[in-house]
């Protein structure tokens, strides 16, 4: 058989499998629009936090405004008492309470550093560390204004107690997502996942057919010419995804177009090689299509982009080099996202290449066992 | 032929025994994929998290800052560069979260109060991480400038300790995280991330039964009183699932012992509606393609993704409305909005009521499930003869 009955018999197999379309093509399009859509405001804002003044004076209430100005939080209800503040909290209207003290601005004047209280919702870990940021932001500056004060009534000039009130800044600046936006942080991992699951059941899906549209003598031959058809198809969904949809949703691109090609080069080949070995291994289709479902979750959070990797257990970790996803979304945060050469991504790219040559012999081997079962 | 439905339900269950793939799916699957989510989070906080620093003065007072930053049990300050330029590569390179710059005459500047400032910059691409390295670095930062500015005004504002203190931090806070007292992660993630999975093994497990039911007798499936047999089919699941949902509530809230507050029985409940709307809408995404692939398919883009919608990394009010009408789609998040009012809250009953009757309208979907199963099966009929 001929290289081109070859590469028009995979083609025909592979498109007029509705399937393998729907999940390839429908998928891949439809999850560029899911996945970012809850994270499309990239950041909490304004949450709802009730005030309880206790003490009433024109400082406190300064407090509360500042507290209300922050981007953070917006004010929803002034309360009298701790316990009306608690009802709203049970029932969930409110991210927190902020409690300012009886005597507050007496106990501030006299230096008897009052206690401002902040309670917060900490069972949601984002909301919560929102308001906290915010509450801490108003009560900081409130501070410093004092701190100011203080010094001016000591006869310092202004510009020094202004500049001098603090014995050392600290210049904390976020950097390579520097609005620690959502999208900007979930998407850019999530994308190449996506593509990595859609390739992988693409390419097990065609591999499994017991149809045996192809009959080739050479499985070698086979493996190549459908790893090649898929990573041709899967190199415009790459342009697809990381150039359109990036753009569209603003996630910053630093590396070079070559560099990108580079990660993709054996991404692409090792996430089809490794489709093809489970197409080949499983015993019927729908089964490789459960498989990488049911891995994904615990793929997306023990890839190293949620959680720390050192954090993971030691085992996983391991036992997660050998899926091409975990090393891509490595190298492509590090040089799409941080900037990284291309001598930091070389590991990532070695590993890679490991990945595509062992999935991609284990293929050949299996596809040539399930020819010669068919034949004799 | 007629049967009883108990009948109909014992065939299920002995059609999940024979087939291995069913059989691994109700048994330890679900036990692996929850303990291997759990797994992840097992350590509960981020912890030694390596940060670089570059510290130009070399002084005593930039030692001692170096050890308050390193005293957080958050960071792990061991990575101590030359200059700024080998320090930014290995932020590049993703070998540290953050990178502390300290000036020249940074003690010389602080004593003399001229207030010299540190820079530190902050990984924000790994958001969980850098949100953790950002507190804790202005934590220790603020405990230290807090001792330099007392010792400062010992000298020149009061003799008095507690007053010296008072003039450098003026106002004292008190923060108290409710409903998860030590901010733990694992708690935060691990009691979401479980239920999308079980709602994920659900849906699946749904399809595949279907699916084996049909190409065991491909002929005349779906066969006699397919409305009977599709009651069957769901009262052999729903136990099941029950079972793994219960399974994973009691290993976080008794056996690892996290706080639960709530009642048991409102959660179970709870549970169960979202089994029975879980099985409907696996039916439907089978019945209306009859292919077990393609169903599945739609199940993951329908199932995998509702981690995300739930609310629980990204609060609901701050989700555009296409994202919060796509989540009222799916069971799980109505399911997760009553457990953690449950396990944290304890909230009563009326204030659920809203959530368990959107759950409860999920079971909708078993009476689609049996009308399109049983229009299967009259065309079937029809055609035979």
């Amino acid at each position: 058989m001929s290289l081109r009955q070859l590469l028009a018999g995979e083609i025909r197999s592979l498109f007029t499998d509705t399937t393998v379309m729907l999940t390839v093509f429908l998928g891949v399009f439809l999850y560029s629009f899911l996945y970012p859509l809850p994270y499309l405001k990239q950041l909490p804002r304004e949450q709802q936090v009730v005030v309880v003044n206790l003490d009433g004076s024109q400082l406190s209430r300064q407090l509360e405004r500042m507290v209300d100005a922050t981007p953070q939080i917006h004010i929803s209800e002034r309360m009298h008492s701790l316990a009306g503040a608690r009802e709203r909290f049970l029932s969930r209207k409110t991210a927190g309470i902020l409690v300012i003290p009886e005597r507050f601005y007496r106990d501030l004047r006299l230096g008897l550093r009052p206690t401002l209280g902040f309670a917060g919702d900490a069972s949601m870990l984002l909301v919560y560390g929102t308001v906290l940021e915010g509450m801490s932001t108003a009560a900081g500056t409130l501070a410093a204004q004092v701190a100011v004060q203080q010094l001016l009534l000591e006869g310092q000039p202004p510009r020094l107690a202004r500049d001098q009130f603090r014995g050392a800044w600290l210049n904390l600046r976020t950097v390579f997502n520097p609005t620690m936006g959502y999208v900007s942080y979930v998407i850019p991992a999530v994308f190449v996942l996506i593509l990595h699951q859609t390739l992988v059941i693409g390419a097990g899906l065609v591999s499994c057919a017991k149809r045996g549209t192809t009959v080739s003598s050479s499985p070698g031959m086979l493996v190549l010419v459908r790893c090649g058809l898929f990573m041709a198809i899967y190199m415009v969904l790459c342009l697809y995804y990381f150039g359109f949809c990036y753009d569209l949703y603003g996630i910053p691109r630093q590396a070079e177009m070559w560099m990108l090609a580079a990660i993709m080069l054996p991404f692409l080949a090792a996430a089809s090689f490794l489709g093809m070995t489970l197409g080949l291994v499983l015993p019927r289709r729908e089964l490789v299509t459960l498989v990488v479902l049911l891995s994904s979750m615990p793929l997306i959070f023990s890839s190293g982009f949620i959680w720390p990797e050192s954090a993971l257990p030691r085992p996983l970790v391991l036992l997660l080099q050998m899926i091409p996803a975990v090393p891509a979304i490595k190298a492509l945060l590090g040089v799409n996202q941080l900037g990284a050469g291309y001598a930091d991504i070389v590991p990532q790219l070695a590993q890679l290449w490991l990945c595509a040559g062992f999935y991609g012999a284990l293929a050949w081997y299996l596809a040539g066992r399930r020819l010669s079962t068919r034949l004799s | 032929m007629k049967q009883s439905l108990a009948r109909h339900t014992i065939e299920q269950w002995q059609a999940l025994c024979r087939d291995p793939w069913l059989l691994s799916l109700v048994s330890w699957v679900p036990v692996l994929l929850f303990v291997t989510l759990w797994s992840v989070f097992s350590s509960n906080f981020a912890r030694n998290l390596p940060v670089g620093v570059v510290d130009l003065d070399q002084s005593r007072l930039s030692r001692s800052l170096i050890r308050h930053y390193d005293a957080s049990p958050t960071i792990l300050l061991e990575q101590r560069f030359g200059d700024v330029a080998r320090g930014t590569e290995a932020v590049r390179r993703g070998t540290v979260f953050g990178l502390i710059i300290i000036p020249k005459d940074f003690e010389r500047d602080t004593v003399s109060g001229r207030s010299p400032t540190v820079s530190a910059m902050v990984t924000g691409q790994y958001l969980l991480v850098g949100r953790n390295v950002n507190s804790a670095l202005s934590q220790a930062h603020a405990t230290f400038t807090a001792g330099v500015e007392t010792v400062r005004n010992l000298s020149t504002i009061s003799p008095f300790p507690s007053q010296a203190l008072a003039a450098a931090v003026p106002i004292a806070t008190q923060v108290t995280p409710l409903f998860n007292s030590n901010t733990n992660y694992a708690q935060f993630l691990v009691s979401a991330m479980l239920p999308a999975m079980w709602q994920i093994l659900m849906v699946a497990t749904t399809i595949m039964v279907l699916a084996d039911g049909r190409r065991r007798d491909p002929l005349c499936w779906p066969g006699d009183e397919p409305g009977k047999r599709f009651a069957g089919l769901v009262l052999a699941l729903v136990p099941l699932f029950l079972l793994h949902g219960a399974w994973y509530l009691s290993w976080l809230y008794v056996i690892m012992g996290w706080p639960m507050h709530g009642s048991w029985p409102i959660l179970i409940l709870a549970q169960l509606l979202t089994v029975i709307g879980s099985i409907g809408i696996g039916a439907l995404f089978f019945l209306f393609t009859l292919d077990a692939a393609r169903a599945l398919s739609i199940a993951a883009f329908y199932a995998a993704s509702s981690l995300a919608f739930m609310g629980v990394t990204f609060p609901v009010t701050d989700m555009v409305l296409p994202a919060r009408i796509w989540r009222s789609l799916v069971p799980i998040c109505h399911y997760i909005e009553i457990q953690i009012a449950q396990v944290d809250y304890g909230a009563p009953l009326s204030y659920q009521a809203g959530q368990l009757l959107w759950l409860g309208g999920f079971c909708i979907t078993l009476l689609f499930g049996s009308a399109r199963l049983r229009r299967i099966g009259a065309a079937r009929k029809e055609a035979d003869a």
